[in-house]
């Protein structure tokens, strides 16, 4: 059964002994019960059960009462154990090898999460400005991509006309603010998570491949979410408006300070695998460097 | 082996754990809050789609009497617990059986209530969704009142028989607790069944 | 208690528990009131396996008179109102009487255990909710002789464990079968949430001096999670039971759909019950493989906080993902759309777990004992169960197969692949600790490979019929649709289970009697439980243990090379 188990040395010393305190057997917990079942059952059977299980319900409540008040009641159980040392079994343990030239090589430290926030409210405020253009331009209305984002098909507000859409209106201004402001401080929650990821450049994940990622889902999605939207939105500005997005919040994380990256330690650590001796050997390390 | 294992770091001094009371009690009130918020949901759901009457609006007053009553003996409570803390029973037992008696009040305003609604409108139970989700949701807190008030009047028959004694502090806070929850549902059955369904 | 005497090196020393064993011979009326009277969690927890392990094999049986009835088309073996009774009764019998029972009773005897405590937190309240639960199972099935006589089935409910409304309604179901069916429920309802009370205050309130959190094992971290979950989950289902009483009883309108009572607010109360409930049944059997695959894998599991966190994010998710049970019910785009993803999302947590777990094993020395083998079953067929799982949760596809026997299918992939197998693996693991004798190799084998070619011959071959149409809680059907054959073969592997369920329980009796002595630690495992005799003595430790690491055990056997200098 257990050819591995080889049972430690002991050697014994004196005997202690005590007593522990254990809760005391009842039976108010059963009758209860049973109280409890026969007045439930009662509107099945006859009244006379649920009287005999109120009964039951009020003299096994109180004594279990009696039972914990004012002292729980103990039983005293004399026990005996002596201390032991133990010697080691030396029983070798096997160590899982760890070569550390085909594991990923990961950084020590990244950005934090909260570069990743400020980068995404950042990038948030500066967007604006493409998409403002591309409105300027095309619908000469500060106010068409505020409605298109806010407004159109969410509120109530179904199918306005493209000249609706260049006035002003306030609901759909304070909608598409808290949709720009939870979406930008998602995804910059998001960004800030990914980063440890991919830490090295953070301007090429957050520029090209994240924008591209997220215009490309939106694409895919936006016609469940919000078909309006998808109708009139202009997808060209859309992306650039995204990228202008990433760079931005790239930047803003770039200059959140620099880091140790040529300091690597085992994935194994990195992922946390609680195997005895991996640590030791990387503090082994870290002191000869 | 049959070895306990014992590691030598005096932790015996510093181990601290949670009091199982709180613990449990917090557990019930977690199941207790599921329950009712079935309930809410079922009179939130209902609300307005009666095929007959009669409707909330014609025959609910809101009672203002009961709920300050039930509220503020939230606050008595509290001061009873303050005084057991401090081994203060005298005025414990004062403020513990006004908590008692205010608690008898919320019960009999509701008592009076339902008293109107079936001998004078005429709404009972089995009259419409009204009266099914109506007698429910407040009859499931009245019995939870009913439940503490039985626990509050064993304590307090305790605590004038001169049973109760600071070191019952734990337990009598664990029991306020309870007490405690039951007014917060009442703050939102009311504000439910007497402010937005009426 | 005692203060050691000479602190070793290394730290660790070990307390022998020397205590005379006094053994009298007691009379069986002794020997019973002590199982009545008795508050020792082990005791609880071993009546409660009793009780479940009893309902498995009667529901079992009900299973068996299914299928025979389902063997031929057009057959008699069961009419119509009778087949209805037995689904009705099988479903709620083994999601009541031996799913929940079964894994408390495993919870309760180890939980106290492994935290090195010496009971629960309240061990007359442990008491009365196990009775409060025999009761209403005994009361459910008293249901089949109450009411109409002795004659024929009685007044076993037959709605369907789901109980639809407006069909439980008095003008639909008169007689009392519908009030047993709640009554029984909303008792075992209270036994619950009680046991779920306990067993969060134990793990919070009782673990030994160095048994932080951190450290608990993950089984202890499931069953804290999942009395959560009943708490949130049970405590519904029983409200929704009190309301189609008072419907039933007082008059009332709940789910009276000519008085404008809603029978869809019937299907959304017991899914948010019902859907829970399935990972209030399976997270323990995830809780039994984090303890028996690491030491069969000779290795400490994989990723401890990340198997905590995701069984607390399980937890969270699978409390907004009930309507995915009413697909077909009819919802509006979003809500299909809503519960479409967050169904899907639940794969996410159960994924790290199953990495995890072959995490663990990669590069171990893996034993293939019997309580082994069931958990590589259960990983192989819970994968499976899965995967047909986010078939099922896109809801186009749902609509298609809705209350098909493909659903019948995966669920029971979950109920039976996974969950009964992981039980199985438990009775395997820790009977030599109830007992102090091991269970036979033998007859586990026999038993292992039995269960899996029965297992997979049954619920493999329930896919298809389901995708050729056939609908589920049909009594027979038409020999024309090309259904025979299937359901033959599935009758036949379910005939191959219960010679398997036969072998179990042969062996639980055999072995209690003539079953190897076990000795206290025959796994050579790591969890405090196997540092007490087998069985333990009632007050289990003769000393509060102090533990530093997540593997008490492992330290006291490795003084050399402790996980405590790692932490």
């Amino acid at each position: 059964m257990n050819d591995m188990h080889t049972p430690p040395q002991t050697h014994s010393h004196e005997v202690h002994t005590g007593t522990v305190h254990l809760p005391a057997p009842t039976a108010w917990p059963i009758l209860l019960a049973l109280g409890v079942m026969l007045l439930v059952g009662s509107l099945v059977m006859s009244v006379w059960i649920g009287a005999l299980g109120a009964f039951l319900l009020v003299v096994s409540a109180v004594g279990w009462f009696r039972e914990v008040l004012p002292h729980e009641k103990h039983v005293d159980v004399p026990v005996q154990h002596e201390i032991v040392e133990i010697e080691p079994s030396r029983a070798g343990v096997a160590r899982i090898e760890v070569d550390e030239t085909h594991r990923a090589q990961l950084p020590l430290q990244t950005f934090p999460i909260s570069a990743g926030i400020k980068g995404g409210i950042a990038g948030g405020i500066v967007m604006l400005i493409p998409a403002e253009i591309y409105g300027l331009l095309r619908y000469h209305s500060l106010w068409y991509v505020v409605n298109l984002l806010g407004g159109a098909g969410v509120a109530g507000w179904a199918n306005p006309t493209p000249e609706q859409l260049t006035h002003f209106r306030l609901g759909a201004f304070i909608t598409a603010n808290i949709i720009q402001g939870a979406t930008t401080l998602l995804v910059g929650l998001l960004y800030g998570a990914l980063l440890p990821v991919w830490p090295r450049r953070p301007i090429l994940l957050g520029g090209i491949v994240a924008p591209v990622l997220w215009t490309g889902l939106l694409h895919n999605v936006l016609g469940i979410v919000n078909p309006y939207l998808q109708q009139n939105i202009d997808w060209w500005s859309f992306a650039a408006s995204q990228v202008v997005f990433g760079l931005v919040a790239g930047y803003v994380v770039s200059r959140s300070g620099n880091l140790q990256r040529l300091h690597q330690a085992p994935l194994a650590i990195r992922l946390g695998v609680e195997s005895p001796g991996l640590e030791g050997h990387k503090t082994e390390e870290d002191d000869r460097r | 082996m049959s070895t306990v294992p014992l590691q030598h770091e005096s932790l015996a001094a510093t181990w601290r754990l949670p009091s199982r009371g709180r613990v449990g009690m917090a557990s019930l009130i977690v199941a207790e809050c599921a329950i009712f918020t079935i309930f809410v949901v079922a009179y939130i759901y209902y609300m307005g789609r009666d095929v007959s009457g009669p409707k909330p609006h014609d025959v609910l007053e809101v009672p203002i009497l009961g709920t300050v009553c039930l509220l503020s003996s939230s606050f008595f409570i509290w001061l009873a617990e303050h005084a057991i803390a401090h081994g203060n029973m005298r005025s414990f037992r004062i403020w513990w059986a006004v908590t008692f008696l205010l608690g008898a009040i919320f019960l009999g305003t509701t008592a009076q209530e339902w008293h109107k609604l079936i001998t004078v409108d005429h709404l009972t139970i089995s009259t419409n969704l009204f009266g099914t989700t109506y007698y429910s949701l407040v009859g499931l807190h009245a019995t939870h009142v009913v439940v503490g008030l039985i626990l509050l009047l064993t304590v307090l028959l305790f605590a004038l028989a001169g049973k109760v004694r600071p070191r019952h502090s734990e337990r009598v806070q664990v029991l306020a607790l309870y007490w405690h929850f039951v007014d917060a549902v009442w703050v939102v059955v009311f504000t439910l069944v007497y402010l937005v369904g009426r | 208690m005692d203060a050691p005497s000479t602190p070793i090196p290394g730290g660790i020393e070990g307390a022998l528990d020397v205590t005379p064993q006094t053994r009298s011979r007691a009379t069986y009326l002794e020997v019973l009131h002590d199982w009545v009277v008795t508050v020792d969690h082990k005791k609880i927890g071993l009546l409660y396996i009793g009780f479940a392990l009893i309902f498995l094999v009667v529901a079992g049986l009900e299973a068996m008179a299914i299928r025979i009835q389902l063997a031929v088309p057009h057959n008699t073996f069961l009419d119509a109102r009778s087949y209805n009774r037995m689904f009705t009764m099988h479903g709620t019998t083994m999601v009541f009487l031996v799913g929940m029972p079964i894994l408390f009773g495993f919870g309760n005897y180890l939980v106290p255990l492994m935290i090195g405590a010496r009971d629960m937190a309240f061990p007359r309240l442990n008491a009365f909710s196990f009775w409060v639960s025999a009761f209403a199972g005994i009361f459910l099935y008293f249901s089949f002789i109450g009411g109409l006589g002795l004659a024929g089935t009685g007044t076993a409910p037959d709605v369907a464990w789901f109980a639809y409304a407006p069909l439980t309604e008095r003008p639909f179901s008169p007689g009392h079968n519908v009030d047993y069916w709640a009554l029984a429920l909303f008792a075992s309802g209270v036994g619950s949430i009680g046991t779920a009370i306990n067993i969060l205050a134990t793990v919070f309130c009782m673990r030994c001096p160095g048994m932080t959190l951190s450290r608990i094992p993950l089984l202890a971290w499931i069953y804290a999670t999942v009395s959560f979950l009943v708490l949130v989950t049970i405590s519904p289902l029983t409200a929704a039971q009190v309301m189609l009483l008072i419907d039933r009883y007082l008059g009332g309108h709940f789910f009276d759909t000519q008085a404008g009572g809603s029978a869809i607010l019937w299907a959304h109360f017991f899914w948010i019950f019902g859907h829970p409930e399935v990972y209030v049944l399976v997270l323990p059997a995830f809780g039994f493989a984090n303890e028996i695959i690491p030491v069969f894998s000779r290795k400490a599991i994989f990723g401890y906080p990340a198997m905590v966190a995701a069984t607390v994010g399980i937890a969270f998710i699978s409390l907004g993902v009930w309507a995915h049970h009413m697909f077909t019910i009819g919802m509006t785009s979003l809500g299909n759309t809503f519960f479409t993803l967050s169904t899907m999302l639940v794969s996410i947590p159960t994924g790290i777990k199953t990495f995890n777990w072959l995490a663990t094993m990669w590069g171990g020395k893996l034993r293939f004992a019997t309580p082994m083998l069931f958990s590589v079953g259960f990983l192989f067929q819970w994968v499976i169960a899965g995967l047909t799982g986010i078939m099922l949760s896109v809801s186009p596809w749902n609509w298609q197969l809705h209350n098909s026997y493909f659903v019948v299918a995966h669920f029971h992939y979950v109920l039976v692949g996974a969950i009964l197998f992981m039980i199985f693996a438990a009775f395997y693991y820790w009977y030599p600790k109830m007992t102090g004798r091991m269970l036979s190799e033998t007859l586990g084998k026999w038993h292992f490979w039995l269960m899996i070619v029965g297992f997979h011959l049954t619920f493999d071959v329930m896919h298809i019929p389901g995708l050729l149409g056939m609908p589920r809680q049909i009594y027979t059907y038409e020999p024309d649709r090309g259904w025979t054959l299937l359901n033959q073969i599935v009758t036949f592997g379910a005939v191959i289970q219960a010679v398997a369920m036969a072998i179990f329980v042969y062996n639980l009796v055999h072995s209690y009697f003539a079953g190897k002595l076990a000795g206290p630690d025959p796994w050579d495992a790591w969890t405090l439980e196997w540092s007490t005799p087998s069985p333990p003595p009632t007050y289990n430790f003769p000393v509060d243990p102090v533990v530093a690491s997540r593997r008490p055990l492992w330290d006291l056997k490795h003084p050399e090379d402790p996980d405590s200098a790692f932490e």
